[in-house]
């Protein structure tokens, strides 16, 4: 579901399942990883575009495939490895990652948000982290969310289902830009990611990871582990099992 | 029943009232006591899964007990040196416990949130209030300092907004409360309080309670609010402060 092209420097990653709503799937996770981390020395690109096909950028893990999970949950315990695993890789990428968060970034999706530079959405968008619904906590998200939105926000997100638009993003600091229509974000992110590919390598390459290291980068592996830990300790939890279970009975 | 402090627990939810309502729920040694043990009680409270704290009559929380603060006895003070350093700890270290009980805590303020009442306010997980109320922290116009309450705010609304507050002093609408992120939900009015808090309650309690506990934990270890030292260095600096003659000052003239 993942398909990468080049369009001269900017690379183009796009989430390609719009039949369901670009719902991730562990392999999606691992080939954003292995996309993001590959390094880009041996290539011309220059910045990254993330985003997606149809009517939404992503609606978050495809919870059907945990329909048959056993007991322990590898499933769930893949997709949160995964989730982990993929943000931190655009994070630790050399180059500027621009993600087009059209019309909903639910999840998983929203979570993907922290391993981007700049975030553009649509000021409708959906955005939030409903997963305490189902008993599974959303700490993937803690460490990235509180460097964009601080303390206060994250924990007044984290912890409550509701969704939020784009604009409430926005004003805590998750969207860096808003675009009025949902079609507008894609050409819109395309059109960033396309002047930061043409500003002087060398720069984007030094300013990036300055400002990776000056916000505190070299502790974000040791807090996204203790944030995987914290969400992973629960997947076979009693609750987290019988909320995900009622999921098929409904 | 400790009638200063009390608590109803209806199922996942408690109620955590502060109830000294004819002095607006300003926090004397007496009350802060009451609230220890309490927050204590919830702590090891089992089922509860959202904690709510409110306040009883027309305000939220006044802040300190202006009388327990003023150290002269014949200008309508304590005449006890060593009170106000005793309240401000005693706040620092409910601000703290309040931050760590496992259930997810929600400041229903109800009014007037000033000072360390706004302190209260911005240590809960999740802040509603209406329009009308009135919240800040003018500590400053007093002569004193915020100090114990600061480290909360930075981490409610960030250090470079925080600092904007706390120096500008005076006190604000429920609104704009809402817009720098001291508040998270403003209802247009007092009477509507009540239904947002249940609605938002209603959301918590739907969730699992698992889940949120494992949340609110990890959040506590990485904006580290369990470190007390910080807030108790704040009390120490701030009763340094409050017992000064600028500051002694302008509080008996607050209270004449």
């Amino acid at each position: 579901m993942i398909r990468v092209e080049d369009d001269g420097p900017v690379r183009i990653v796009t989430l390609d399942r719009p039949a369901k709503r670009n719902a991730l799937t562990p392999g999606a996770l691992d080939e954003l990883a292995r996309v993001f981390g590959a390094g880009t020395e041996s290539s011309d690109c220059r910045a990254y575009l993330l985003r997606g096909t149809g009517r939404v950028f992503c609606s978050g893990f495809d919870l059907d495939l945990c329909r048959d999970d056993g007991p322990e949950q590898n499933i769930m315990r893949s997709f949160l490895e995964g989730l982990s695993r993929a943000i931190l890789a655009m994070r630790s990428s050399d180059r500027p990652v621009v993600l087009a968060a059209h019309g909903a970034a639910i999840a998983g999706g929203c979570a993907l948000l922290g391993g981007a530079d700049v975030v553009v959405a649509d000021r409708g968008a959906k955005l939030g982290y409903p997963v305490v619904r189902l008993g599974i906590s959303p700490a993937v998200s803690a460490p990235f969310l509180l460097e964009s939105a601080g303390a206060g926000a994250t924990r007044r997100r984290l912890l409550d289902p509701a969704l939020f638009d784009g604009a409430e993003g926005a004003r805590i600091g998750l969207v860096h830009e808003l675009v009025e229509g949902r079609e507008d974000v894609g050409p819109r992110a395309h059109e960033i990611a396309r002047s930061l590919a043409a500003k002087p390598a060398l720069a984007m390459k030094a300013t990036k990871k300055w400002a990776m290291e000056v916000g505190g980068e070299k502790k974000m592996p040791g807090r996204a582990g203790r944030a995987l830990e914290a969400s992973l300790s629960l997947v076979s939890g009693d609750e987290a099992v019988e909320r995900l279970v009622g999921l098929w009975k409904k | 029943m400790n009638e200063l402090a009390t608590i109803d627990i209806d199922g996942p939810v408690a109620t955590l009232v502060l109830n000294r309502p004819e002095q607006r729920n300003a926090l004397s040694i007496e009350l802060l006591d009451a609230l220890h043990e309490q927050v204590d009680r919830l702590a090891d409270a089992e089922g509860v899964v959202v904690t709510v704290i409110t306040g009883a009559g027309r305000a939220f929380c006044a802040g300190m007990d202006l009388k327990q603060v003023i150290i002269d006895a014949d200008a309508g003070g304590s005449g006890d040196p060593q009170l106000p350093r005793r309240l401000l700890s005693s706040l620092g270290r409910l601000t703290v416990k309040i931050r760590a009980l496992p259930s997810v805590v929600v400041a229903k303020v109800n009014g007037a949130a000033i000072g360390g009442g706004c302190g209260l306010a911005c240590v809960c997980d999740a802040v509603v209030t209406h329009a009308d109320a009135k919240l800040g922290f003018p500590e400053v116009d007093l002569g004193l300092c915020p100090a114990v309450v600061a480290p909360w705010l930075v981490r409610k609304i960030g250090a470079g907004p925080a600092r904007a507050v706390l120096l500008q002093g005076g006190v604000m609408r429920g609104e704009r409360a809402g817009e720098i992120g001291i508040a998270d939900i403003v209802c247009p009015d007092r009477d509507s309080l009540d239904a947002a808090t249940a609605e938002l309650v209603g959301r918590y309690t739907d969730s699992g309670a698992a889940a949120l506990a494992a949340t609110k934990s990890l959040l506590n270890d990485l904006d580290r609010s369990r470190d007390e030292s910080v807030v108790l260095r704040g009390a120490e600096l701030s009763a340094g402060v409050l017992a000064t003659e600028q500051a002694q000052a302008s509080l008996i003239a607050r209270i004449k």
